[in-house]
């Protein structure tokens, strides 16, 4: 097994290298496809790790009225606590909300001081237990919470977070069928390229033929062609897709996790890495054996 | 060793290159078949190699009934036999000891032992110190004694050579055949294809003749 496999590659390698400006092109098909599949997995991953966070850290804004009597401001409290979906309320007074605005926007914080009046309305902030944030539970607290008494208004962003969600399902099927189509065109041209390799060879299969080699020893080389240039493929697209990380990360990384509140962005996983590895090196064996079903083996 | 009975071969618009030939080659027997151009001596060899089915009739080898073998069986009949050819079929990009180890490495022969069994057949045909050339670099005799160690290195029961000195002038055409003598007298059956009326009468063994898909003289 182990001799017939290094047959087969050295085999392969040696064609390959024969007809290694074909041999390039399909390459670059597979590499592009994978890149484009792992930009794709790269912005969901990281959109899904988002939505996670930001699932994790729903919150329910209720904002009170100024004029809220502390009779009233308990009466919230309660159907807050009585809700039974509530993982920790905090209450944020008028001067709290003043001063976390500064902490947060301190280009806007001179603005704000400049002001008779404190604009910023005292609230009641809600830390909904994780598994209940999406829950049609929560609307009805939503509704009820907004007609209490002394309730301006109730802010939840759940509805938003759907969109997101939803949008990140529409990029994620976007992407499989994109890379479906990539990936289909990627392992015509690795068969192009076994199959100008069977051709070229054609002497070489007739004489195995004739002197008894098994469909095994005729046919492995071209499939091994097929795996390696699926494989080098997607190392060269995992690469390209590593650089580019690389260079956005360093370039709009910070930005982007200071606004989206990420700690940082993250290259894929390892694990999803090694799936598109293996992934390059199945699409070129398919390749490999569509070309090589074409040598008659007896 | 070798049966054909009744055996017809029939291409298309009815046109016969083997007609009704029923002839036998014994165990260990050296055997020459000819013709002239278009007698059937190629086709009887196509079948004998299973490159195509009798239209009619039996080819038997080594008891192996040849029409009925399986597409996976072929190649493994293939093996049992050895095949020389006149254009040597020797793969270019492979050096000698690579093109002789061929059959024995798809049989899973380890390193070792594949050179030392082409190092055997090659020091039998006297071209063991050409192991490391390309089959470019070699003269058409020595290419021919590589194509005949080639099927000597399994071993076989049987050699079917065709033509194999149609490409080599007279005095190493009788080197060949010297061989093929040397071949037979270790027990090995073989069956050489021929127009060389001259050769075959240099050598003087059992001689097929066919003329129109027919056996017409065995002498």
């Amino acid at each position: 097994m182990r001799q017939a496999l290094q047959y087969f590659f050295s085999e392969a390698a040696t064609s390959l290298w024969r007809r290694r400006r074909s041999a390039v092109l399909a390459v670059f098909a597979i590499a592009s496809g994978l890149f484009i599949l792992g930009l794709f997995l790269l912005i969901t991953t990281n959109g899904g790790r988002l939505v996670q966070r930001w699932t994790d850290a729903a919150e329910l804004s209720v904002f009170l009225r100024d004029d809220v009597t502390s009779e009233q401001l308990g009466a919230i409290e309660d159907t807050v606590d009585r809700s039974g979906l509530v993982a920790r309320r905090e209450y944020i007074s008028k001067d709290e909300a003043r001063r976390r605005f500064r902490r947060d926007y301190r280009d806007l914080a001179v603005a704000a001081d400049t002001l008779e009046v404190n604009p910023f309305p005292a609230s009641v902030e809600v830390r909904l237990i994780a598994e209940n944030s999406g829950g049609d539970v929560v609307d009805a607290l939503v509704t009820k919470l907004a007609t209490t008494p002394g309730v301006a208004d109730v802010r939840f962003d759940r509805r938003w977070m759907q969109r997101l969600i939803g949008v990140l399902a529409l990029v994620r099927g976007a992407g499989v069928f994109l890379v479906a189509v990539l990936a289909v065109a990627a392992a015509l041209s690795v068969a192009n390229v076994v199959r100008l390799a069977t051709y070229a060879r054609r002497d070489e299969i007739e004489i195995m033929q004739l002197v008894g080699a098994p469909a095994t020893y005729v046919r492995g080389p071209f499939i091994a062609e097929g795996v390696i240039q699926g494989g080098v493929g997607a190392v060269i697209g995992l690469l390209m897709l590593w650089v580019v990380f690389a260079v956005m990360n360093a370039r709009y990384g910070r930005m982007a996790s200071e606004s989206l509140g990420l700690e940082s962005l993250s290259f894929l996983p390892v694990g999803l890495t090694i799936s598109i590895l293996a992934g390059g090196m199945a699409l070129g064996c398919l390749g490999g054996l569509v070309a090589s079903r074409s040598v008659r083996t007896w | 060793m070798i049966e054909a009975a009744h055996l017809s071969k029939v291409y298309s618009r009815g046109v016969y290159a083997l007609r009704d030939l029923s002839l036998r080659v014994e165990k260990g027997e050296f055997a020459f078949l000819t013709g002239p151009s278009g007698a059937g001596k190629s086709t009887f060899l196509r079948l004998l190699l299973r490159q195509e089915i009798p239209s009619n009739g039996q080819l038997v080898v080594n008891g192996r009934n040849l029409a009925d073998l399986k597409p996976r069986d072929v190649q493994a009949y293939r093996r049992s036999i050895g095949f020389v050819f006149q254009d040597f079929k020797l793969i270019e990009s492979q050096t000698v000891l690579e093109n002789v180890a061929f059959v024995p490495r798809v049989l899973g022969a380890s390193d070792a032992q594949q050179r030392r069994r082409v190092f055997q057949v090659l020091k039998w045909v006297g071209l063991q110190h050409r192991m490391a050339a390309f089959p470019l670099e070699l003269s058409g005799g020595e290419q021919q004694r590589i194509a005949i160690a080639r099927a000597l290195v399994n071993d076989p029961a049987l050699i079917i050579a065709d033509e194999p000195t149609g490409n080599l002038d007279p005095d190493l055409s009788l080197e060949i055949m010297n061989l093929f003598r040397e071949i037979n007298a270790r027990g090995t059956t073989v069956l050489v294809a021929t127009h060389d009326r001259d050769l075959i009468h240099r050598v003087g063994r059992r001689t097929i003749t066919l003329d129109h898909g027919s056996l017409v003289e065995v002498t």
